[in-house]
């Protein structure tokens, strides 16, 4: 088939000029990222945004976990909320691949018409969204911040545009569903009610038609090596580090332990291999919201900032007097970060901070 | 057998010249001058680099003004074989569900077996195109990627692609579109010869939405989605302060954590 039959396929079913029901269309959905049984922390805070969106709706709130043995997932799903959970669960979806996930996806997707959809903007989520939203002509707006809707139901979806300069409202207004990517870490997970009764409850989880087989899918996953994935979103405390610090992680790991920090680090660092892709934050990477920011060696590109601009106090240690971090920084230090680590370390260990640390 | 590989290039704002306007301290995009997305750059040498062992014939393609061409002549003049411009008035307002569509057809046309692209544009930053490409034509997809090996005689492509926590190596059925990590892949330098060649001589294939038979499926009229306002987001206020030795600033951290 062309493109453009393909596209076809779609505005036949599903177009502005056709016009669409939009009223056939309800109840948001969050799809619950599941990797081998590891659930995304992501998932978790989308869940809890999407009780706010049902409660001004009055529609259900739905999740979606697709993957292998997810029946400890869509109970969790209940107890943090969710009305009702489809589960499609098989061993072709573990491990992750696009086209399997995307095929089940927009099968749910036509066959049950959420109006709004809401996915986590990890590396997966980000990768199967547009097999969804581009078969079912579906608005997609990618790595929200903010999102809210009007009293129509109209999804209000808020993306940092320029650079982060620029606060954009994306609508989709004639096409259904309205789907977004959430950046991981702007939202706080919620408790899981743990009292509730789970055992009727069971009742709301449906296992959906699994309409991909193995013998159909285009993609193979020779070899999968991950290991522990880090919650810097949840850190008090964060030691970033950049390029500048050239592989040397000894002064940073100092600093982060006398003060009980996270490790962080910039896009430039992660790409080097020193610190794992789950501490990176920035546009790319996590939105962190720590009480203390310690940025090492980092320039402070818009990229990285938009990351760590939520932090309460934000301090800058650069060689370079002219780097922009430092007018994103409360306080600063010109100095080579190998010197001045050890020596702050030091300072806050003679001062005896341990008392005060949790 | 000779693969076709298309790679997806864009001209954006340059970031690093983005100038603060005076007036209103805010950054002034608009006379930032045109440059290739520097994401792009990567996909390039990604596409480029499986040229170097699989007998292939690299193609440019962007969509965008005539204006953009020079993004095409870097492209050229780096080693892509030649350039596809799609250049038309009908495309104004697309969102990613029509440039994704566009891009596709494009690739279609040409008989891709690879389309690479950059991870994102700096401009737009929605990294969905790439998806969108392959879920218009119903292609494989690897995004993230790191490496890539092409398999000749398997007619797949096997990438390295980035994930949380690690990495892993996913073996894809041709034709399939890959978005590459922006950083992983080093540019090659473009010869003095094929720069000569790319400015002077080189003229890119022009490519309207009827070339491409979508003129009723791209523009305005069928991007599900619309900018519905803009708020300019005020910078976080900071105290800017510089101190002057490790002391001081081991009280300003006591005062944070203490
Ligand atoms: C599409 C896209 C998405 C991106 N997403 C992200 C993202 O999510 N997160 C992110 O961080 N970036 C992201 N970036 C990259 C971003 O633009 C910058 O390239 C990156 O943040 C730079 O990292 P850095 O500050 O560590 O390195 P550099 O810019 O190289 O800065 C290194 C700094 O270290 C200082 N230095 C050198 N030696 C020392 C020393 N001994 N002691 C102290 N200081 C020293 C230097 O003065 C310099 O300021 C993205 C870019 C693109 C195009």
């Amino acid at each position: 088939m062309s493109a453009s039959d393909v596209a076809n396929e779609a505005n036949d079913t599903n177009d502005a000029d056709g016009g669409i029901d939009l009223e056939t269309y309800a109840d948001v959905w969050v799809f619950v990222e599941v990797h081998d049984g590891d659930v995304m922390a992501v998932s978790w805070e989308l869940l809890e945004e999407g009780k706010k969106l049902t409660a001004k709706t009055g529609e259900d709130l739905v999740a979606l976990v697709i993957g292998e043995d997810l029946d400890d997932v869509a109970r969790e799903a209940l107890e943090r909320g969710a009305d009702r959970v489809l589960v499609a669960d098989d061993p072709v979806f573990e491990p992750y691949r696009a086209d399997p996930y995307g095929a089940q996806f927009r099968a749910m997707v036509e066959e049950r018409k959420p109006s709004i959809v809401l996915i986590g903007g990890t590396h997966t989520g980000r990768d199967f969204a547009g097999r969804v939203a581009v078969p079912t002509h579906a608005g997609l707006t990618a790595d929200v911040t903010e999102i809210d809707v009007d009293d129509n139901g109209l999804l209000q979806a808020r993306r940092p545009a320029f650079g982060g300069d620029i606060l954009a409202t994306i609508l989709c207004k004639e096409h259904r569903p309205q789907m977004a990517t959430v950046r991981p870490g702007v939202f706080e997970p919620g408790e899981p009610d743990l009292d509730g009764d789970w055992a009727v409850a069971d009742k709301a989880v449906t296992a959906v038609d699994v309409v991909v087989d193995e013998s159909e899918t285009i993609s193979e996953v020779l070899e999968r090596n991950v290991g522990d994935t880090a919650d810097i979103t949840e850190a008090d405390r964060i030691v970033a580090v950049g390029a500048g610090i050239e592989g040397n992680l000894e002064p940073a790991i100092d600093l982060a332990e006398a003060i009980g920090a996270e490790l962080a680090a910039s896009r430039a660092a992660v790409d080097e291999g020193w610190v794992d892709g789950s501490r990176q934050v920035g546009q790319t990477g996590k939105t962190v919201r720590p009480e203390l920011y310690v940025a090492l060696g980092i320039s402070g590109a818009i990229q990285h900032v938009e990351g760590m601009n939520k932090s309460g106090t934000v301090i800058a240690i650069n060689t370079d007097p002219n780097a922009p971090i430092f007018e994103h920084a409360d306080y600063g230090i010109v100095g080579d970060f190998a010197d001045v680590c050890p020596r702050l370390a030091e300072t806050l260990r003679e001062r005896d901070l341990t008392e005060v640390m949790p | 057998m000779t693969w076709t590989i298309v790679v997806g290039v864009k001209q954006v704002p340059d970031a690093k010249e983005v100038g603060i306007d005076p007036d209103t301290g805010r950054l002034d995009r608009a006379n930032a001058p045109a440059v290739m997305n520097p994401p792009d750059r990567d996909a390039l040498e990604a596409a480029l680099s499986i040229k170097d062992v699989v007998d292939a014939r690299v193609v440019a393609i962007t969509m965008g003004p005539p204006m953009a061409t020079p993004v095409l002549e870097e492209a050229v003049a780096m080693g892509c074989d030649d350039a596809v411009l799609i250049t038309d008035r009908a495309f104004a307002g697309s969102d990613t569900w029509p440039t994704s569509l566009t891009l596709a057809s494009a690739a279609d046309t040409l008989g891709a077996d690879v389309v690479v692209c950059g991870e994102e544009t700096t401009d737009s930053s929605t990294g969905q195109v790439p998806p969108g490409i392959a879920a218009h034509n119903g292609w494989a997809q690897l995004t993230y990627v790191e490496d890539l090996e092409p398999r000749l005689d398997e007619e797949r492509l096997v990438a390295v692609r980035d994930v949380e926590g690690g990495y892993e190596r996913v073996a894809a059925e041709l034709p399939v579109v890959v978005a590459v990590a922006y950083g992983e892949f080093d540019p090659r330098p473009a010869g003095l010869h094929r720069k000569l060649y790319a400015e002077n001589d080189f003229e890119p294939i022009e490519w309207t939405a009827a070339d491409l038979g979508i003129e009723d499926e791209v523009g305005l009229g069928v991007s599900p989605t619309s900018v519905g306002g803009m708020e300019t987001v005020d910078p976080v206020d900071r105290r800017g302060e510089v101190v002057e030795d490790v002391d001081e600033l081991a009280n300003c951290l006591q005062e944070v954590i203490a």
